[in-house]
C-alpha cells in the first residue's frame, strides 16, 4: 500500500465525495420533499445514473464473478439475461403509473402509493413491514460483501471491521446532510468512476494475460465446459426459468429504486433511462463475467466461496499496486452507491410511513427524524455486519424472492380496478409465509414442483389476489376513479 | 388503435423476449457456433445481441404505449405542488 499515485487517487476520490456532500447540503432545503425526493427534480442523467449505480451492488464484482468462475459464460444469461430487458420494462410497467400518481397525489413510497390506491392502512403497513424486513438484511449483506472485498484488496492492511466502518461513515457523510440529492450526485460520480475503471481494468487484465482471443483459446483447451451451458449442473433449465422470477423483477420493488423513479422530473427522464439501461447492465456484467471466467483458467483450483475474491486476486497477481487502489475505488464506488440509497430509503420509510402513526410530523421535523433514523439504521447495520447472525444472512438469501412476490400486488393495483384491499393483503401475507416455509426447509422440496420457491410463490400470489378480490366486496366507484381516472387522462 | 390493443402488443413483446431468454433449444449451439470477434462464445454473445434487441423492443414499447401526460395533467400537477 506504499504507493503514492494510488494513495493520491484514493484521496482525490474521497475529497470529491466530501465536496459533493458539502454542495449537496447547500442545495437541499430542509423540507421532506427536498430531503427524501430531491424535490422530484431528477433529470435524465441523474435518474439513469442513480438507478443504475444503486442497482449494482458488491454482488456484481464479488459474488457474481465468483459464480462465473465456476459456471462459465452461461452465468451471464442465467443471472442477468432476463434483467437486461425486464428490469427497465418494469420502470414502464409499474414505474410510470406510480410516478403519475405520485405527481398527482404527492405519494413518495410504496406504502403511500398502494395503501392510497386501495384505501387501506393495513396494505400500507404490510408494504412497510415487508420492505423493511427484506431491505435491512440485504443492506447488511451489501456491507459485509463490500467490507470483505475492501479488506482483501488492501491485503489485510484495512481490517474487516474498519472497512465496514469506513464504508458506512463515508456514505453517511454526504447522505446525512444532503439526503437524496447527496446520494444521487455521488451516484453520478461513482457510477461514472466504476464503469470507467471497470472497462480499463478489463483491458489491463486481458493484456497481462495474453489478450482476449488467447484467453478464450486457453479456456477451450483447459476447461471447455465453461463455454457450454448444458455442461453446468448449476444452470439446468428449470433453475434458469425460475431464476427469471428472482433478481430481475425484484428491482422495481426495492424501496430505494421505487422512490427514485417517483423523484424523476419528467417522463422523458424515465423513457431515456429505460432505453439506456439494457446496455449499461449488459456492459457491467459482461466485464464481471469475463474476469470471473478468465480467473478460472488463470488462478484455477478455488473451491466454493473462495472464488468470490477472484477479481481482487486477479488484480493482486497480474497488475501493478496502483491497480489495487483503482480496484479498491471500484469496489468502494459500487458498494457505497447502493448502501447509501438503501440506508436513506429505510430511514424515509420509517419517517414517512411509521412515525406519523404515533405523532404529528411537520415538514422540517421529518428531515430531523430522517437524519436520526439514518444514524440508527447505520449503527444497527454496522453492528449486525460485525456479528453476522445466521438468521439475518438466511433472510438475505431469499430477500430478492421476497421482493419479487410483492410485485403481483403492485401490478394489479395499477392495472386491474377490481383489486381490493383484502385480495392485496392476502397476496402479500400468504406468499411471504410460504417462501419462509420453503427456504427454511419446513416444507419438503417436492411441494415446489422442482422450481425454485420464488416461482410457485409468485403464482400463488396471483391466484390469491384474484380469488380473494372476487370473493370480497369490490372497491367503490369513487375509489377506482381516483386512480384509474388519472390513467384515463394519460393512456388514451 | 385503442390503448388496450397497444398494451396487448406490448405484453406479446414481453412474452417473445421471455421465450428468447428461455431458449434452451439453442444451448446446443454453444459448442458449435464460431467465436464472435475471436473471443466471445455463443453463450456470451447471445446476450450481447439480446441487449441490443431489448433496446429496440423498449423503443417500440415507448412509441406504442408510453404517452406523455397531457398538458392539462401537467397544469394540475403544478397546482397540487403549489398547494403542498
Amino acid at each position: 500500500m506504499n504507493n503514492l499515485p494510488g494513495i493520491l487517487i484514493l484521496a482525490i476520490y474521497f475529497l470529491i465525495l466530501v465536496a459533493i456532500g458539502v454542495f449537496g447540503a447547500r442545495a437541499t432545503k430542509k423540507t421532506r420533499e427536498e430531503y427524501f425526493m430531491a424535490g422530484r427534480g431528477l433529470g435524465s442523467l441523474a435518474i439513469f445514473m442513480t438507478l443504475f449505480a444503486s442497482n449494482i451492488t458488491a454482488f456484481t464484482i464479488i459474488g457474481y464473478a465468483g459464480f462465473a468462475y465456476h459456471v462459465g459464460f452461461g452465468a451471464y444469461g442465467y443471472v442477468i439475461g432476463w434483467s437486461i430487458f425486464i428490469t427497465p420494462f418494469t420502470y414502464y410497467l409499474v414505474g410510470y403509473r406510480s410516478w403519475l400518481l405520485g405527481k398527482r397525489y404527492g405519494y413518495a413510497t410504496q406504502p403511500q402509493v398502494f395503501g392510497g390506491i386501495l384505501k387501506s392502512p393495513l396494505v400500507a403497513m404490510l408494504f412497510l413491514m415487508l420492505l423493511l424486513y427484506y431491505t435491512l438484511p440485504y443492506l447488511v449483506v451489501s456491507i459485509i460483501g463490500g467490507s470483505l472485498a475492501f479488506s482483501t484488496i488492501s491485503n489485510g492492511v484495512v481490517p474487516y471491521w474498519l472497512a465496514a466502518l469506513a464504508l458506512i461513515c463515508v456514505s453517511l457523510f454526504y447522505t446525512l446532510p444532503a439526503g437524496m440529492r447527496g446520494t444521487v450526485w455521488t451516484d453520478i460520480f461513482q457510477g461514472t468512476v466504476f464503469m470507467t475503471v471497470a472497462v480499463l481494468l478489463l483491458f489491463a487484465v486481458a493484456q497481462s494475460l495474453g489478450g482476449f482471443s488467447a484467453l478464450t483459446n486457453r479456456i477451450i483447451l483447459e476447461n471447455p465446459a465453461l463455454l457450454q451451458r448444458s455442461l453446468s449442473p448449476a444452470i439446468v433449465p428449470i433453475n434458469w426459468f425460475s431464476f427469471a422470477f428472482t433478481n430481475s423483477i425484484a428491482v422495481i420493488v426495492f424501496p430505494h429504486m421505487f422512490t427514485r423513479i417517483l423523484a424523476a422530473r419528467s417522463t422523458t427522464s424515465l423513457k431515456k433511462t429505460s432505453l439506456y439501461y439494457p446496455l449499461a447492465m449488459a456492459g457491467i456484467f459482461a466485464i464481471s463475467t469475463l474476469l470471473g471466467v478468465w480467473g478460472a483458467v488463470s488462478i484455477p483450483g478455488l473451491i466454493g466461496k473462495e472464488s468470490d475474491n477472484i477479481v481482487p486476486l486477479l488484480i493482486q497477481q497480474y497488475l501493478s499496486p496502483t491497480w489495487m487502489i483503482l480496484g479498491l475505488v471500484v469496489i468502494l464506488a459500487i458498494v457505497k452507491s447502493s448502501i447509501d440509497s438503501q440506508l436513506l430509503s429505510v430511514a424515509h420509510l420509517v419517517t414517512d410511513d411509521l412515525l406519523p402513526r404515533f405523532r404529528k410530523v411537520s415538514n422540517q421535523q421529518a428531515v430531523f427524524w430522517g437524519r436520526i433514523f439514518l444514524l440508527v439504521f447505520a449503527a444497527a447495520a454496522f453492528y449486525i455486519s460485525l456479528i453476522r447472525p445466521a438468521a439475518i444472512l438466511s433472510i438475505a438469501a431469499f430477500a430478492f424472492s421476497g421482493f419479487s412476490v410483492m410485485l403481483p400486488v403492485m401490478i394489479a393495483a395499477l392495472y386491474w380496478p377490481r383489486t381490493n384491499k383484502y385480495g392485496a393483503a392476502a397476496a402479500l401475507i400468504i406468499p411471504a409465509i410460504m417462501l419462509h416455509l420453503w427456504y427454511l426447509n419446513v416444507l419438503p422440496g417436492w411441494t415446489s414442483f422442482g422450481f425454485m420457491p420464488v416461482f410457485p410463490a409468485f403464482v400463488l400470489a396471483i391466484v390469491i389476489l384474484v380469488v380473494v378480490s372476487y370473493l370480497t366486496p369490490a372497491p367503490s366507484m369513487e375509489q377506482r376513479t381516483e386512480t384509474f381516472g388519472v390513467f384515463d387522462e394519460v393512456f388514451r | 388503435m385503442k390503448f388496450k390493443h397497444r398494451l396487448a402488443l406490448v405484453f406479446l413483446m414481453v412474452l417473445i423476449m421471455f421465450l428468447l431468454h428461455n431458449s434452451f433449444w439453442l444451448w446446443d449451439l454453444d459448442a458449435r457456433m464460431p467465436l464472435l470477434f475471436g473471443f466471445m462464445p455463443f453463450a456470451f454473445s447471445y446476450y450481447i445481441f439480446y441487449a441490443i434487441l431489448s433496446v429496440l423492443a423498449l423503443k417500440l414499447i415507448v412509441k406504442l404505449a408510453w404517452p406523455d401526460p397531457p398538458a392539462e395533467f401537467a397544469a394540475q400537477v403544478g397546482e397540487s405542488e403549489q398547494a403542498q
